[in-house]
């Protein structure tokens, strides 16, 4: 029974990082229409960041400001630099994003080099929950806790405040928005470099889980393009509960059938996109 | 003298460019480095394969980012087919356009039901599901390993050398090639186009619209099936990076490079980015930086694609000749491509 509880702490951990990703991505696919495909990059910019600063001055707290701080700038840059020129048009975002990624990712094997490293784990998280003969790292936990507060957090956001309220405006009806004042490239620009943060946040805690190395930003924004695809494009809820799903059928798969661990969770994707394309939680399209 | 418009001329002189043009690269052999034969082999199997996805995504309208699934099927067809199990040739060829057809129909059957940037989803997903097998099914693919020792000699009638190779290569995509063009201006070919246009009013004039969306995506998967299969012989190998999405989404940049509006475009595109790739590795390391920086100047700057600014160029030329402006229409086409309006 041990081992069963311990995978599924695990998989719930591991879908809480997929969650920190995908509540970015599926914030700007609500808004913006763009599938942000540069997103696994911000993930990676934002932990090779902080192990940087990390190993220059060793103050855990710091590197990690300082990574999402600078992710998020070169983010809001990247946005009103290149992909706000193409607002609108979701195959020119795309291979925007794509382009960004593939610039992001060579820049830093070359600054960086291949060899795959993690962040530590925060400090004050080291510890390991007991029981009987159960055994958790209490990282692993705060992961789980971290994702729900998250959560909570941007859904009160978005619900009850003004803020949101400008946000869902824009999303539904962006000439009206404009028109009674909304300033709606300032939203769009304030809620990409949000994404954006929680992304390189995301690089930081959830790279101490996963690991750092070229190639992997890939995996996992992948991965979190399966939750935001199953929880429904928008839906910030629906992402909460895909990444779990996600993450948990990630785990059971690679330690029941590990030789058909990819298969299983791609072939569902697709067949629950062929049939209900705007996934469980996500609005009908008007087409 | 007058007898010969300029517009006539203007035509001859694009006859002649094309057949110079074409002469050269059949007798590239004769004063070309061997090292340049390769690159020259890598366009002609790349600019394949842009065809044979530009069915879907240029002329259909729907933007695919799976199209590594049909090319990487392929190279698993030979490389399974010929290295592993005993498969003669004409077999693999056969099975390559049929399995590639099937897996095509099935996409296909798939994005009946999405539009736009699902399509885009759902065909990633497909790639990736088929990467996953072709990873993690070791048995089979001896996962990242790959398949090594596939013979170029296989399919070269005769003696195999690196000349006939590039000559055997020359005359499948050809064929293959031809084909397209073909299929294209088919009756079916066109109706494609007319669903990219306006599915709406195809299904009003009594077409099946589904019908013409599996067949495009069929032919399309086929022949990108056969062209993974050169690609597997040129590399005389196959591992999953065959079947990775990094593959969909280069092939999609040489349809835009090109200019997806035009039959020719992924033939110019892959011949660019080939061309590119080759230069700037001769200087840096660096060639995955100066691709997405490509990505993102294509995009920005250049979205109608290498043939789309010649045409803007011509059309313009020929309005100041008349003394009057013309609309660009090829703009037009493009943009419904790029935009999210002709995205269906």
């Amino acid at each position: 029974m041990g081992s069963v509880l311990g995978h599924v702490l695990n998989g719930l951990s591991f879908g809480s990082v997929l969650f920190l990703l995908a509540s970015g991505l599926t914030l700007t696919f609500g808004l913006m229409r763009t599938v942000n495909l540069a997103h696994g990059a911000f993930f990676a910019l934002g932990g090779y960041i902080a192990l940087d600063v990390l190993r220059r001055t060793d103050r855990y707290w710091f590197s990690l400001l300082v990574a999402i701080i600078a992710a998020t700038v070169v983010g809001v840059l990247f946005e009103r630099l290149a992909l706000h020129r193409v607002l609108g048009k979701e195959l020119p975002q795309i291979i925007i994003t794509v382009g960004f990624a593939f610039l992001i990712a060579d820049l830093l094997l070359a600054y960086y080099g291949g060899r795959p490293q993690s962040p530590p784990r925060p400090p004050g998280l080291d510890g390991v929950l007991r029981l009987e003969n159960f055994a958790f790292p209490h990282f692993r936990l705060a992961l789980i806790v971290l994702a729900v507060v998250v959560w909570l957090g941007l859904h009160l956001l978005i619900t009850k405040t003004k803020v949101g309220a400008m946000v869902r405006a824009s999303v539904d009806d962006e000439p009206i928005a404009r028109s009674v004042g909304v300033k709606v490239p300032v939203i769009f620009v304030t809620v990409f470099g949000a994404g954006t943060a929680l992304a390189a946040f995301a690089g930081v805690w959830g790279g101490a889980f996963t690991g750092l190395q070229p190639g992997s930003e890939w995996q996992i924004l992948l991965l979190a393009l399966v939750v935001v695809v199953v929880g429904g494009l928008g839906s910030v809820g629906g992402a909460l509960i895909a990444a779990l799903a996600v993450g948990l059928l990630d785990e059971f798969g690679k330690w029941l059938f590990p030789s058909f661990a990819l298969f299983t969770l791609y072939a569902p994707v697709a067949v629950l996109l062929a049939i209900r394309p705007q996934g469980f939680f996500g609005k009908e399209e008007l087409t | 003298m007058s007898a010969v418009t300029p517009e006539a001329r203007n035509r001859l002189l694009l006859r002649v460019a094309l057949l110079v043009l074409a002469i050269a690269v059949v007798a590239a052999p004769y004063f070309a480095s061997s090292f340049q034969i390769g690159v020259l082999s890598r366009i002609a199997v790349f600019a394949l394969f842009g065809l044979a996805f530009n069915i879907v995504f240029g002329a259909g309208g729907m933007p695919s980012l799976g199209h590594a699934a049909f090319f990487g099927l392929g190279g698993y067809i030979i490389g399974i087919g010929t290295v592993r199990l005993d498969v003669g040739i004409i077999t693999v060829f056969v099975l390559a356009l049929v399995l590639g057809a099937v897996l095509g129909a099935i996409v296909g059957v798939l994005t009946l039901r999405s539009h736009g940037v699902y399509v885009l989803l759902l065909t990633l997903a497909v790639a990736q599901a088929l990467w996953g097998l072709a990873f993690q099914q070791v048995r089979w693919t001896r996962g990242d390993n790959g398949i090594a020792g596939i013979e170029r000699g296989l399919i070269v009638p005769g003696e195999a050398t690196l000349v006939t190779f590039y000559w055997t290569i020359l005359a499948l995509v050809s064929i293959f090639g031809a084909l397209v063009w073909w299929f294209q201006r088919s009756p079916a070919g066109v109706a494609i186009v007319a669903h990219r246009e306006s599915a709406s009013r195809l299904a009003a004039l009594g077409y099946r619209v589904s019908a013409y969306r599996i067949g495009a995506f069929t032919v399309s998967g086929a022949v990108a099936a056969i062209a993974g299969v050169l690609y597997a012989t040129l590399n005389r190998f196959v591992g999953p990076e065959n079947l990775a999405w990094t593959m969909s989404a280069e092939v999609m940049l040489f349809a835009i490079v090109g200019g997806a509006a035009f039959f020719a475009g992924p033939i110019v595109g892959a011949a660019a980015l080939v061309t590119l790739e080759v230069w700037v590795s001769g200087f840096t390391d660096r060639w995955l930086a100066v691709l997405g920086l490509t990505y993102i100047l294509t995009m920005l700057f250049m979205p109608q694609g290498i043939l789309g600014l010649v045409d803007d160029r011509r059309r313009a030329w020929r309005a100041r000749r008349e003394g009057h402006e013309i609309a660009p229409t090829s703009a037009n086409a493009s943009d419904a491509l790029t935009g999210t309006g002709g995205m269906s």
